[in-house]
């Protein structure tokens, strides 16, 4: 195989790369609000979040590109592949991370939110200077692995043409014929990716359970 | 100060008798669990500097009965009124009801419940700058007062999960007096707690008295009722069975359930 050819490979590395992130922050914002759905006083509420979260997690999200791209994008309005995995992978992160909050937030005993009660702390205080910096801790490794999960599944963009690495493999195996070797270089620039994320997870989850050590 | 002014401010029952005004006064306070009455009527009065212990066995409502008063269980029917404030408990609370009521009570947990992720100085100091909105240097000012009145101010930069389980509680007891409480409810404090570092905790619960702080305490540690509490209450089944000064209520109960509780604590 030629340079040229592992730069064809990279050339698909940026939209991985964007995608992942652009998913995952998407995710990570809209799950804040849905968990609060999720978890609100409000029954109506609490029960359409809790319906919303299941239909997006039951779909497979190479379905969700396919109707959001093909479906919305054909019939609705025009839509970029980019921004339709961007959409669809966004929308699954959001349900996702909406249920790895509420999992970190089960877990804060509830001796904290009575003592923040007691202390007459509101309920704004409560949440950002006790529950949320605790339940963080709890989250990061969930969401760490998570964001690796998000990153192969990105691959499913290639389906709809989001010039990704999957999708220059393909290219490549198809101009080449030598697909072994490329779409093992594919997987090696996956395995790369997923070193650096998994690296920080831990180094911040140590760096956290030494402070509190606990 | 002649000892009759020292009683009377510390608001023991007076000799003398003047009508003082109660800071503390439940009315027919009750509490249910779905048809399981935890508290059946609790009528209590506690005077500006008193020291209550409430002893009694395991799931008889006192517990409960310390919640009901800061209103982290509401109680279901009755008053309670804490200074000026009254809630009827029959009516849904608001939130600055609440929290007007809440300014003038601190808690101290069996389990502590310190804030594990904040440093010992910032688990006092928190409460004093969202709840009084004082700056972050008075509040630091103030806990670390407080901290070395409790003995603890080597550990302000500590995280709470380094100390010991009494220093830990010394800490939460700091942190609700940050606020500057007019009274105070001790949940079980020396329970989760070996004996001798529940004692280090009783100094400084018994120091607190001392300073005519008003506490309700419900404890097991009988020699912190009859030595420390100007009053003990005895509570069995959600009522109370009897009430007075400590030494009457300790060394000569008048009721046989009281007299079966203390034999059983006793022979122990």
């Amino acid at each position: 195989m030629s340079t040229a050819d592992l730069f064809a490979i990279l050339r698909g590395l940026p939209w991985t790369v964007a995608l992942t992130l652009g998913a995952f922050l998407v995710g990570a914002v809209l799950g804040v609000p849905l968990v609060a759905a999720r978890q609100s006083r409000i029954l109506p509420l609490r029960f359409l979040a809790m319906i919303f979260i299941q239909i997006v997690r039951g779909i497979p999200p190479i379905l969700w590109l396919f109707i959001i791209f093909f479906g919305l994008g054909m019939s609705v309005f025009p839509i970029s592949p980019f921004n339709a995995a961007l959409a669809g992978l966004g929308l699954i992160a959001a349900a996702n991370m909406a249920e790895i909050y509420r999992g970190a937030l089960a877990s804060i005993h509830f001796g904290q939110w009575e003592a923040s009660s007691a202390l007459n702390l509101g309920r704004w205080s409560t949440l950002t200077d006790v529950v949320a910096p605790q339940a963080f801790r709890v989250a990061l490794p969930s969401a760490a692995s998570y964001l690796i999960g998000l990153m192969k599944e990105t691959a499913v963009a290639s389906t709809i043409g989001v010039s990704e690495l999957a999708f220059q493999g393909n290219q490549l195996s198809q101009l080449t014929f030598r697909g072994l070797e490329v779409f093992a270089l594919v997987g090696m620039f996956y395995i790369l990716l997923s070193l650096p994320v998994a690296w920080l997870s831990r180094v911040a989850d140590g760096y956290l359970q030494a402070k509190v050590a606990r | 100060m002649t000892e009759d002014d020292a009683l009377a401010a510390k608001g023991a029952p007076s000799e003398k008798g003047q009508a003082r005004k109660p800071l503390i006064k439940l009315d027919k306070l009750s509490k249910h669990y779905g048809n399981h009455t935890v508290l059946d009527g609790i009528d209590l009065e506690v005077m500006p500097g008193e020291v209550l212990a409430i002893i009694g066995p395991s799931g008889s409502g006192k517990s409960t009965l310390l919640r009901c008063i800061n209103y982290l269980e509401p109680p279901d029917g009755g008053h309670v009124t804490i200074g000026d404030i009254s809630l009827n408990a029959a009516a849904p609370a608001g939130r600055s009801e609440l929290s007007t009521l809440r300014r003038s009570v601190g808690m101290v947990f069996q389990s502590f419940n310190l804030f594990p992720h904040m440093t010992v100085l910032r688990n006092v100091s928190l409460a004093q700058e969202r709840v009084l909105g004082r700056s972050r240097k008075n509040a630091d000012e103030r806990s670390m007062q407080l901290l070395s009145r409790v003995g603890l101010a080597d550990k302000a930069e500590q995280f709470p999960g380094r100390c010991s389980g009494g220093q830990q509680q010394r800490i939460a007891i700091a942190r609700a007096l940050a606020l500057d409480p007019d009274v105070m409810l001790f949940d079980e404090p020396t329970s989760a707690l070996d004996p001798e570092l529940g004692l280090e905790v009783l100094a400084v619960m018994r120091e607190l008295a001392e300073t005519g702080m008003t506490m309700i305490v419900v404890t097991h540690e009988m020699s912190f009722a009859e030595n420390v509490s100007d009053t003990v209450m005895i509570m069995a089944d959600g009522k109370i069975i009897e009430k007075g000064p400590s030494a009457d209520v300790m060394r000569n109960p008048q009721q046989e359930r009281t007299k079966r509780f203390l034999r059983a604590v006793h022979d122990r």
